[in-house]
């Protein structure tokens, strides 16, 4: 049954994940193993949850489960998604000031986050494989070109995503074949 | 007193659905949206309390937005205020990005958009190293850390391990670093 695998896959992601980016080597991980998406799609549904409003893993919640099964299925993605809100977080507001001075969920996170960021490190390895590929000696020297300007813009220049992603847009049309 | 109810939890659900259509990057913009709406305008909440809102939304897992949300909804409206928020603030998003995938799909194999879809592609890696500088600023404490994400780092490149068991895996291990770290300053 699709719709409920949607709904598990993404109620997994959610448990896991701790915000933003941090979700997307989980979702990269259920799609690809799922076979619901290629590793360029997740590329495409990382550009497009920047560019659209709401919580990023809303966003590719409601992509990927629309592109695999319909509004259905998005509804059943975005259930997933929203559950550990409803649940755990629904509990720590209920004992807020209790939950405040938990020390146990302060020192889980204390492994948590490096894990994230080696597991977003990991991401960037695999998308560069995807994004980056071509025809002239297995790179496309246009995509690297563009990937060089986009990384100056938003670490130096300190761009906004949605504007560096509309310039990167525009500089595939141009130099695209 | 249960008709302020109400008209309270109707509040939060009209404004976190004007919430929902402009939070863009990330958690941080809707806090910036309930400072200025709810702490500055109408007074439910002080900053502090935002604040705890906050750094709890943070260090529960799900989506930081959600979470937030979830938080002052239940603190200024009991569940029904909490349901409100959440839903709220999701339904926006959740119409748009129905409509998005919609026009996506039609247009995905049209080659002006292809080309397009391949600059936007190569500014993927550049988003997340950009993401990835910042987490590192608030995430890599000590030498521990940084042992668990090059460990995280090649279970996730090499190794077919599920990323969720990975992340499991690192709470363990943060579990029992801060476990020992503590009962050696003690004695």
């Amino acid at each position: 049954m699709l719709y409920l695998e949607l709904f598990l896959s993404f109620l997994m992601i959610g448990f896991t994940s701790f915000g933003g980016m941090s979700m997307i080597p989980l979702i990269n991980d259920q799609m690809l193993s799922h076979g619901w998406m290629t590793s360029q799609e997740v590329a495409d549904i990382v550009a497009i949850a920047e560019m659209t409003p709401g919580p990023m893993g809303l966003n590719c919640a409601t992509f990927a489960g629309s592109r695999t099964a319909g509004i259905l299925g998005a509804a059943s993605a975005s259930l997933g998604v929203i559950t550990p809100s409803l649940t755990v977080c629904l509990l720590a507001a209920m004992f807020l000031t209790r939950f405040k001075e938990n020390r146990l969920m302060g020192n889980a996170l204390y492994g948590i986050r490096p894990v994230c960021i080696g597991m977003i490190a990991a991401i960037i390895v695999q998308q560069a494989r995807t994004n980056y590929a071509g025809t002239l000696l297995g790179i496309s020297w246009q995509a690297i070109l563009i990937g060089m300007i986009a990384l100056v813009l938003l670490v130096r220049f300190q761009w906004n995503v949605p504007k560096t992603i509309l310039v990167s847009a525009i500089l595939g049309l141009l130099l695209g074949r | 007193m249960k008709n302020d109810r109400s008209g309270r939890v109707l509040d939060i659900f009209l404004t976190f659905l004007k919430f929902g259509c402009f939070t863009f990057g990330g958690g941080w913009s809707i806090i910036a949206q309930i400072q200025k709406e709810y702490v500055g305008k109408k007074h439910w909440i002080t900053d502090e309390e935002l604040l705890d809102f906050t750094s709890v939304g943070r260090s529960v897992p799900g989506l930081m937005i959600g979470n937030t949300s979830v938080l002052f909804g239940y603190q200024t409206g009991g569940v029904p205020g909490a349901l409100a928020a959440l839903f709220g603030v999701a339904l926006p998003p959740f119409f748009i990005m129905i409509a998005v995938t919609f026009i996506y799909s039609l247009v995905k194999d049209n080659a002006y958009v292809d080309r397009a879809m391949m600059g936007v592609r190569a500014a993927v890696v550049p988003i997340i190293i950009s993401a990835l500088i910042k987490l590192f600023k608030s995430g890599m404490k000590d030498l521990f850390c940084y042992l668990i994400a090059i460990g995280a780092l090649a279970l996730s490149l090499f190794t077919p391990i599920n990323n969720v068991l990975i992340v499991v895996l690192g709470a363990a291990a943060g579990l029992i670093y801060m476990e020992v770290k503590e009962r050696h300053a003690v004695s």
